[in-house]
């Protein structure tokens, strides 16, 4: 090793080609929308000081409260609906009952690696009022008056959609809490397994506490993941009925490029990265004192 | 080792094997729910293709089922009128090139984080993880700012810089936790035949680290195949334009001919899934080492 250490240049340029790229494309780009959120700018013409006004109009916007809250509610339906879901599928592929079944580890995952744009084309016909297959099953079943178009009501929109998100990401839970699980040692799920009526409950009682620090990873994950969604929103509503479908992403989206509002777009930008942050912290704190 | 474990194993085997009772009903429950989630994850899949054969009044008449005559013609039609072509050579190019970028680039950062002890390589640690929390739409914006500065929008390299950079954290630290694995005997070898530092990572280091960049390679390659919204924002011109992006337009002009959207899904989708079926094997396994999505 005593070669190495005098050659500090070597490491210093081994890094270096990973260090410029990701600084420059994803870390410098965090900071400039601090710096572009203090301006008022159409992205053309010059920019004008405009102090921390943009946030105090941010504060202000009731659209941006509500793009907020939505996308709460796809935190809250991937944290409380991906990660137990994921779990449960997880405990069972990893039991005796389904160890050899390979297909459904395979078809549980994939949708994840299916494009957000083909998912969200697909689902957008599945909800269609015509020929969708709710609407269809629902009438078959006799329930005229419940079919409806589902991506067109404000108030179902934002579920329906989270109904999506949970599609398809569940599986990428699974596969990490597998990967997690065949780390414990077998006598401990085995004796887990035993009986049947408290099997699961036993399993779960057992396992949670075992693979504790892979779910809060996963937590940590689907935080970030949940507020990273803009692909799926952009394809089946765009936002709306009404902006009742809007997150960040997307209002951040068309208020920079549709209405032309730079400084006020970066000013979202700047505030999604600090709830994202801020989320992180919450669920961290939470979860050591749950450790606890 | 080997024998312990098979007794431990064996042992706890009789243990559980004691009054050989019947299935408890439980299990046929979480059969039962399983199957039943299993046909949630396919069929949606299954009802588009099946429908992309339809005629569009098929389709509103019988949305279940079977077409009577398949209508091949909307596969023929669906990759004309969409120009699948062209974009899914926009896609593989861009794909491709960011993926070696960000393997080449990454290794060897990954080479030095792993290998070395250095002052800063706490932070740098801390430095990229950073970049897998970051909700990655809050750079749309001003990262369009940049490219436009620097006068590259709309060109073929356009995706590929940022496409390394969101890729650059996970691939760095798939392939150093897989690194930290290795013996310290590999350098000290490599010392002794006298390679350089260079020489160590390219003739030992490289070739064990297969496997690694495998999984490397196939999460890279999903993560910018199916990559949208940067390309949206940063390119404008049709022939530059990535499938997903394609793909979005195609749905977009051609909104009330479903059939044929499905069968431009489904050329879409099929690819994928084919590609996905033949490395799942390496995709499932890697996920332990980095146990994140892109």
């Amino acid at each position: 090793m005593q070669i190495f250490l005098r050659r500090k240049w070597i490491i210093a340029a081994g890094l270096l080609p990973a260090v410029l790229i990701y600084t420059m494309f994803s870390i410098y780009p965090i900071l400039s929308s601090v710096y572009y959120s203090l301006f008022k700018w159409d992205g053309f013409s010059p920019k004008q000081w405009h102090g921390l006004q943009n946030y105090v109009n941010l504060i202000g916007d009731g659209v941006f409260w509500q793009s907020i809250r939505n996308n709460l509610y796809f935190v809250l339906f991937s944290v409380l609906g991906e990660i137990p879901l994921g779990l449960y599928l997880a405990i069972m592929l990893n039991g005796k009952l389904f160890r050899r079944n390979g297909i459904f580890r395979t078809v549980f995952f994939m949708p994840v690696v299916i494009s957000t744009i083909v998912v969200s084309l697909i689902w957008n016909m599945f909800y269609n009022y015509q020929f969708g297959l709710v609407n269809t099953a629902l009438r078959a079943f006799g329930l005229e008056h419940w079919a409806q178009n589902w991506l067109g009501n404000p108030k179902l929109a934002i579920f329906v959609l989270c109904i999506v998100v949970v599609w398809q990401y569940t599986g990428l839970y699974m596969v990490i809490f597998l990967a997690a699980l065949q780390n414990v040692p077998s006598e401990v799920l085995e004796a887990a397994e035993l009986d049947g009526a408290v099997g699961l409950k036993r399993t779960w009682n057992i396992v949670v506490p075992i693979i504790a620090d892979t779910i809060f990873a996963s937590v940590v994950l689907c935080i970030s993941g949940a507020l990273r969604a803009f692909d799926l929103i952009y394809i089946m509503t765009n936002g709306g009925p009404s902006h009742s479908t809007e997150v960040g992403a997307t209002y951040m989206f068309t208020q920079t490029f549709n209405s032309t509002k730079y400084g006020y777009g970066s000013a979202i930008s700047t505030a999604i990265i600090i709830i994202s942050f801020g989320l992180i912290m919450i669920s961290q704190f939470i979860m050591r004192s749950l450790k606890r | 080792m080997m024998q312990q474990l098979q007794t431990k194993r064996s042992l706890s085997a009789y243990m559980v094997q004691r009054p050989r009772t019947k299935r408890p009903f439980s299990a046929h429950i979480h059969r039962l729910v399983l199957l039943l989630l299993l046909v949630i994850n396919i069929y949606p899949l299954l009802w588009m293709i099946l429908n992309s054969l339809k005629t569009e009044q098929e389709l509103s008449l019988n949305p279940f089922g079977v077409a009577r005559k398949p209508m091949w013609s909307n596969y023929i039609e669906a990759w004309k009128v969409a120009k699948l072509g062209p974009y899914l050579v926009n896609s593989i190019t861009v794909t491709l090139a960011s993926v070696v970028l960000t393997l080449l680039v990454g290794a060897l950062a990954a080479f030095f984080l792993s290998r070395f002890e250095f002052k800063a390589k706490s932070f740098m640690l801390v430095y990229f993880t950073f970049g897998m929390l970051i909700p990655i739409h809050a750079t749309l914006v001003p990262l369009f700012i940049e490219m436009r500065t620097l006068n590259l929008m709309d060109n073929r390299l356009t995706l590929l810089l940022p496409y390394t950079a969101f890729n650059l954290p996970i691939t760095i630290f798939i392939l150093a936790g897989f690194m930290n694995a290795f013996p310290k005997e590999v350098e000290e070898a490599g010392i002794v035949d006298g390679c350089s530092v260079m020489g160590i990572f390219g003739r030992l280091i490289l070739p064990m680290l297969t496997p690694a960049l495998a999984t490397a390679f196939i999460i890279n390659f999903l993560n910018n195949w199916n990559e949208f919204s940067f390309a949206l924002v940063l390119i404008s011109d049709s022939a530059l334009k990535t499938l997903p992006l394609g793909l979005a337009n195609f749905a977009g002009q051609y909104n009330r001919s479903y059939t044929l959207q499905m069968a431009g899904l489904t050329i879409v989708l099929v690819p994928t899934l084919l590609f996905y079926l033949s490395v799942q094997k390496y995709l499932t396994a890697g996920m332990t080492a980095g146990a994140v999505k892109g």
